[in-house]
């Protein structure tokens, strides 16, 4: 008997028919092989952080933890295998001198998940975590290894730095890094009207900000980060709450022991301030009887890769969590129209509840990432029932 | 677990018990006037006396399903700390406009003392007691 798989927040829980560890690469052709011969799906498992069932599958579940390490340094180009936990990856990538660009608000990831969903910081100029891709190695669903870079296929290394793991699995990823970096970080307690007040130049005069709004409350925590030595004056209407400098690695994520479900969509960033606005006046108007948790509120550069959510557009993101005990889906649910009414694309890990007709128009290159991904994976062995409603449509639907 | 040194007064002294309850909790669900300072709300006035950090412990007890925490606080030694109920989330939110109840409980003697802010209606209105000793 398989033990059941749960998610990090706890709540996506079920039981795959194998969870199947392999040791090598020729290990997970034959089984990506096998599967495909007997009509089986395959999903691979990370840290299990995402919250949308990404990786749900009755049939097969796979762990790519044995497949660990360094395959090659050139510049700041490193090579290394696709099992790392993303806090593993950054210690691994500063002992050779290197670093991420930004991080996300936690480490908690897999190095695949993360890249595979898009994962982002925040920050104007700076981009998802998936731009790092320059290549790669992987197993396609008919048991081939397909090796790319940027350079020999530019199209495949668009679709795949955010391909959700359909289009194949990834065994090595080809990353274009940056010199390791120190970060000073501050955090900062004002009003949320102070801050919007002075949303634009926080977002243009520091390296990475966001902030937190607390809706029961109406204070915003904002959080600025940059190299030491070359931050702004300070905020004269906020005191700052802590301070600390180290590696990105160290300061850029942050412990969190409190479990949440979550619900976070991209906006054009013109749109960010109007669509925090009407986000802020409904939690107070209806939710907050039950809603506690902070809104996050972040920039991101707009990016190149199909299924980015900064795809052709510099991005704000407005996400929403609710405590992973508490019933989320009546809150979510209620606030999604006015995210998308403002032009917003789901987060791909995180809780949203639309399916291909809803997404095929968001994404302008959508059609030839799902080209791409039919001829990598013909008969379907890495699609699930989740990923068959968001690339094809709801089961019976033609593509 | 000492839980009373009721006659400490002077400095160092730990005053107070190490187990408090309220039994009379109710977050006002509206608020009048500039938020924060006007948010209708319950605060636990927390007061440590002594020359020891209070590991501070916050159950919530409901009228319709199980206890919830528990919430962790710290109040350094012979500091004050106030905590807005509304404010509490790790392990969840409690729920505003429900009535409940809490069991307060320290390593080192506290005193607490129970307030609430009720702006429903107009910008002030406030009822502060005493928590309960144990």
């Amino acid at each position: 008997m398989t033990d059941a798989f749960s998610n990090w927040s706890g709540s996506l829980r079920f039981t795959p028919a194998t969870h199947a560890r392999p040791a090598n690469e020729a290990q997970l052709q034959q089984l990506v092989r096998d599967a495909g011969a007997e009509g089986r799906t395959v999903r691979v498992h990370g840290a299990g952080h995402s919250s949308t069932p990404l990786v749900q599958t009755a049939d097969i579940l796979v762990s790519m933890k044995a497949f660990k390490g360094v395959v090659r340094q050139e510049g700041d180009i490193l090579t290394v295998r696709s099992g790392m936990m993303l806090k593993e990856a950054n210690q691994t990538f500063l002992e050779h001198g290197l670093a991420l660009e930004n991080l996300g608000d936690v480490d908690l990831q897999a190095l695949a998940g993360a890249i595979g969903t898009g994962t982002h910081g925040t920050g104007r100029n700076l981009r998802i975590l998936s731009n790092h891709l320059v290549g790669g190695r992987l197993v396609n669903g008919q048991g081939e290894i397909v090796e790319f870079t940027l350079e020999t296929d530019p199209e495949l290394t668009l679709a795949a730095r955010v391909a959700l793991g359909a289009l194949g699995i990834f065994t090595e990823y080809r990353l274009q890094l940056v010199p390791a970096f120190q970060l000073h970080r501050q955090e900062w307690c004002t009003h949320i009207e102070d801050c919007m007040a002075h949303l634009d130049a926080l977002i243009a005069n520091h390296r990475n900000f966001d902030f937190y709004w607390y809706p029961r409350s109406d204070e915003a925590k904002l959080r600025t980060l940059n190299p030491p030595g070359e931050e702004p004056t300070d905020l004269p209407y906020a005191w700052c709450q802590k301070a600390k400098t180290g590696w990105s690695g160290d300061v850029i994520p942050r412990g969190r022991d409190n479990k949440f479900d979550e619900i976070e969509y991209w906006l054009p960033i013109e749109n960010g301030p109007a669509c925090f606005a009407e986000v802020r006046e409904r939690i107070k108007a209806v939710h907050r009887k039950t809603v506690g948790w902070r809104v996050l509120y972040r920039t991101v550069a707009g990016d190149e890769a199909f299924l980015s959510g900064a795809h052709g557009r510099d991005s704000a993101t407005v996400s929403m969590h609710h405590n992973a005990s508490l019933p989320h889906e009546a809150f979510f649910r209620d606030m999604e129209p006015i995210l998308l009414r403002h032009g917003g694309r789901p987060h791909w890990g995180k809780k949203h509840y639309q399916n291909a007709e809803g997404l095929r128009p968001l994404y302008p290159q959508w059609e030839r990432f799902q080209r791409i991904r039919r001829a990598m994976d013909p008969n379907g062995v890495f699609l699930n029932p989740h990923l068959h409603d968001l690339f094809e449509g709801p089961a019976g639907a033609t593509p | 677990m000492n839980n009373s040194t009721g006659n400490a007064a002077g400095p160092g002294h730990a005053a107070g018990r190490t187990a408090w309850a309220i039994a009379g909790g109710h977050i006002p669900l509206r608020s009048t006037g500039r938020e924060p300072e006007h948010t209708s709300r319950d605060e636990l006035c927390l007061l440590n006396t002594g020359a020891e950090d209070a590991e501070v412990e916050v159950t919530l007890f409901y009228s319709d399903r199980d206890p919830v925490g528990p919430y962790r606080l710290r109040v350094s030694a012979r500091r004050v700390r106030r905590v807005r109920v509304n404010d509490l989330i790790n392990p969840e939110a409690p729920p505003l406009d429900q009535d409940y109840g809490a069991i307060v409980t320290s390593n080192v003697p506290i005193v607490l003392q129970f307030e609430r802010k009720d702006t429903s209606g107009s910008e002030n209105g406030i009822l502060t007691t005493l928590g309960l000793p144990l």
